[in-house]
């Protein structure tokens, strides 16, 4: 960055608060995926949409790309910054600026940690439903930028059904304030919800007003085995019909074998099945539980579940949750391929079938590592990088192995990307989702809110 | 060998227990209840003792509400064979607990009795001791480490300096501490087993006890809280706020 600039920059947010060292390129250059190198020219911090604004007007005239960054807990290279973008990071806009009872809403800066804005609701007797593994260390503009799903969507849904308001700043400058809170307001197009799930590549979101629930009944944990995929179904069948879910996960008995050997868990019984399908319940009813057994009762009957457990207080339903969340994080150590993909629900089956059988014919020395949210039609492939296999050669062939995903996924009427979004990394497959005339329309979309292009440039489309 | 496992219910552990507005007691309303984790880890060494094939019997005994037949519950589907619930409204002291379980060890003739060291609500780690005096039987309290040979147990017991080993003549109590075992999770085909397993309701006046309280419970309120701290500028700041107004240095 020259001289000018970066004293223009310093005059806006504060010398403080414009970052060039090292170590800090390095590390707001990044999200979590390992593919690309950081660099960034400069990470400032602004404190207030003012100064995003100055900021973004600053670029514009520059002609200085942006790369708005939030915790960077993203899977797709959203927030990377790998050719001397400017990082705008918005960790220094969290606070809380209205919680409001009545409309049981709260309107916060989008540098909040997720976790803190749940830990807030629940102090306000309030519920923030959207929850995944990175909560801890992801913000909340981020999870709307890309809006992020996790493991709550089968009872809550996603980002996008929570976000009541936005103010955001525009490629071209403009502070745009989106539906202000209001619950009805068919007043033409909701400029909102393009927002939510652009990926930067539109506007910063500076701040956002999210609808808060009540907060859940007493939840009870099962991890359940299942003898194969399509017995999965049958027991998400089983279950959904009777009892409220708040989650429907499952595992393969390969990602179990990965946890427990990287996290000091227990398994959840001494046998071991292929599939584990891991079910909270809300007990909103006495017989919740009774009913659970029941029903476990009957999809033992039909061969589907071969044992199973049940959490008998919080630290054991924790415990249970872990075997589930714990497995991303214990599977970055080999440096995994991920894909994260959505079928219709019925599909899931015949689809899971069709890709093993693609990876075994022509990759049968990988070892294929799925998960997923089963409720909501998401699944996550995860192929571990073999030992003998150098890192490039290993990324080249799974490339090849992604493309012939992604044809099946189109084949299947698909998305390529369930809950991660698009960034860097799936958008060589993004036309295997989306028609060229759609791809057209959102790069014209982008060229009214950003007509320099200086927002996010090269992420999504 | 028979043993007798005692199990309460109390708050889960995770749950931020409350007081009650009016100071009279915590507010259990709509908490979530379980079993109290050193009973929990009791139990689970009953049934590793059963595994083992030492224990040919486990009888789990728990006083308190009707309620309290839930935890009892739990601990059959974690594998004791039949349950005791001695019901009562009132809420016991210790020494109330104590006589109880020392009429039914007097109905029972256990070999050993697996408690947890203490209760989490209360923290009054009593019962275990007082049941050993009542009935003269030997005692390893904090117990780490379990193992039976014949008629003699040895035991590895957490003391403040670290760990002791003691030898113990049967029948004894023994109290459990964190270490001696993880439990397992309840398994829903044992849950469904535990349904038919038998649970015998008795009452303290039927075994003879009088569990009329000797203390009064005047007052019950949260800690207070804690200001919140403060960012310090540089370590000059924090150098002459450590001097002046913590006055930990000099």
């Amino acid at each position: 960055m020259d001289k000018n600039t970066l004293q223009q920059l310093q005059a806006i947010v504060g010398e403080a608060r414009v970052l060039c060292d090292a170590d800090s390129l390095q590390n707001y250059g990044l999200d979590r995926t390992t593919v690309w190198t950081a660099a960034p020219c400069a990470i400032v911090l602004p404190g207030s949409i003012e100064e995003v604004q100055a900021i973004v007007r600053l670029a514009a005239s520059e002609d200085l790309a942006i790369v708005p960054s939030g915790g960077r807990t993203g899977l797709s290279g959203g927030a990377v910054a790998r050719s001397g973008e400017l990082v705008l990071a918005l960790d220094r806009m969290n606070k809380v600026i209205d919680f409001n009872a009545v409309d049981r809403s709260l309107t916060c800066q989008a540098g909040i940690i997720t976790q803190q804005l749940q830990e807030y609701a629940a102090q306000q007797g309030l519920f923030y439903p959207v929850d995944f593994a990175a909560t801890g260390s992801s913000q909340i503009g981020g999870n709307i930028a890309t809006n992020a799903g996790g493991i709550n969507v089968i009872r809550y849904g996603m980002t996008r059904d929570w976000v009541l308001g936005l103010k955001v700043v525009t490629g071209n400058g403009d502070i745009l304030e989106l539906n202000r809170g209001l619950l009805k307001n068919n007043t033409g197009y909701d400029f909102r919800h393009l927002f939510i799930g652009s990926e930067g590549t539109l506007g910063i979101i500076c701040e956002a007003t999210l609808r808060l629930a009540p907060p859940p009944q007493e939840r009870a944990v099962l991890v359940l085995g299942v003898s194969d995929f399509p017995a999965i179904m049958d027991v998400l069948k089983t279950y959904s019909g009777a009892l409220t879910l708040n989650a429907f996960e499952f595992f393969s008995d390969l990602a179990l074998e990965k946890v427990l050997a990287h996290q000091p868990l227990s398994p959840p019984f001494t046998a071991r099945t292929p599939y584990y399908a891991l079910l909270e319940i809300e007990q909103s009813h006495p017989d919740s539980l009774d009913t659970a057994m029941s029903l476990f009762e009957h999809c033992v009957e039909q061969g589907w579940v071969l044992d199973g457990v049940v959490s008998q207080n919080q630290t054991q339903a924790k415990n249970l949750w872990r075997l589930r969340e714990d497995i991303s994080e214990t599977l970055s150590f080999s440096k995994p391929y991920k894909n994260d993909i959505a079928v219709t629900i019925s599909k899931m089956p015949d689809f899971i079938l069709a890709v093993d059988q693609l990876t075994q014919q022509h990759y049968p020395d990988f070892e294929v590592v799925w998960f997923g949210h089963i409720g909501d039609g998401n699944l996550h492939l995860n192929i571990l990088k073999p030992d003998a296999l150098s890192v490039e050669d290993f990324n080249q062939q799974c490339n090849a192995v992604s493309v012939a995903v992604a044809e099946l996924v189109q084949s299947f009427g698909g998305s390529i990307s369930a809950e991660h979004g698009i960034g860097l990394l799936k958008k060589p497959y993004l036309s295997y989702t989306r028609s060229d005339t759609e791809i057209a329309l959102m790069q014209e979309m982008k060229r009214l809110f950003d007509p320099q292009g200086i927002l996010n440039p090269g992420k999504l489309i | 060998m028979k043993i007798l496992v005692a199990v309460k219910r109390v708050a889960d552990y995770n749950v931020k227990v409350r007081a009650k507005s009016d100071n009279t007691g915590p507010d259990l309303a709509n908490v979530k209840m379980a079993i109290n984790p050193f009973c929990e880890i009791a139990v689970e060494e009953a049934v590793r003792l059963k595994e083992k094939g030492i224990a040919t019997e486990i009888i789990v005994v728990s006083i308190g509400a009707q309620a309290a037949q839930e935890q009892v519950r739990t601990a059959l589907a974690l594998g004791a064979d039949r349950g005791i619930l001695i019901t009562t409204d009132t809420d016991l002291e210790s020494l109330a607990v104590a006589k109880c379980l020392k009429a039914v060890c007097d109905n029972e003739s256990p070999d050993i009795v697996l408690l947890g060291k203490q209760a989490i609500d209360g923290d009054n780690n009593h019962t275990g001791q007082m049941l050993g005096a009542l009935t003269g039987w030997a005692q390893a309290t904090f117990a780490s480490e379990l193992t039976i040979d014949g008629d003699s147990a040895t035991v590895i017991r957490e003391v403040d300096a670290g760990l002791q080993t003691i030898q113990i003549k049967l029948p004894a109590i023994v109290t459990a501490d964190l270490r001696l075992n993880e439990p397992r999770y309840a398994s829903l085909p044992n849950i469904m087993k535990a349904k038919k397993k038998t649970i015998d309701s008795t009452t303290p006046a039927d075994l003879g006890v009088d569990v009329a309280p000797r203390t009064t419970l005047l007052k019950a309120e949260p800690p207070a809280e804690r200001k919140a701290g403060i960012k310090v500028e540089d370590v000059a700041q924090l150098v002459d706020k450590l001097k002046n107004e913590a006055k930990v240095i000099s």
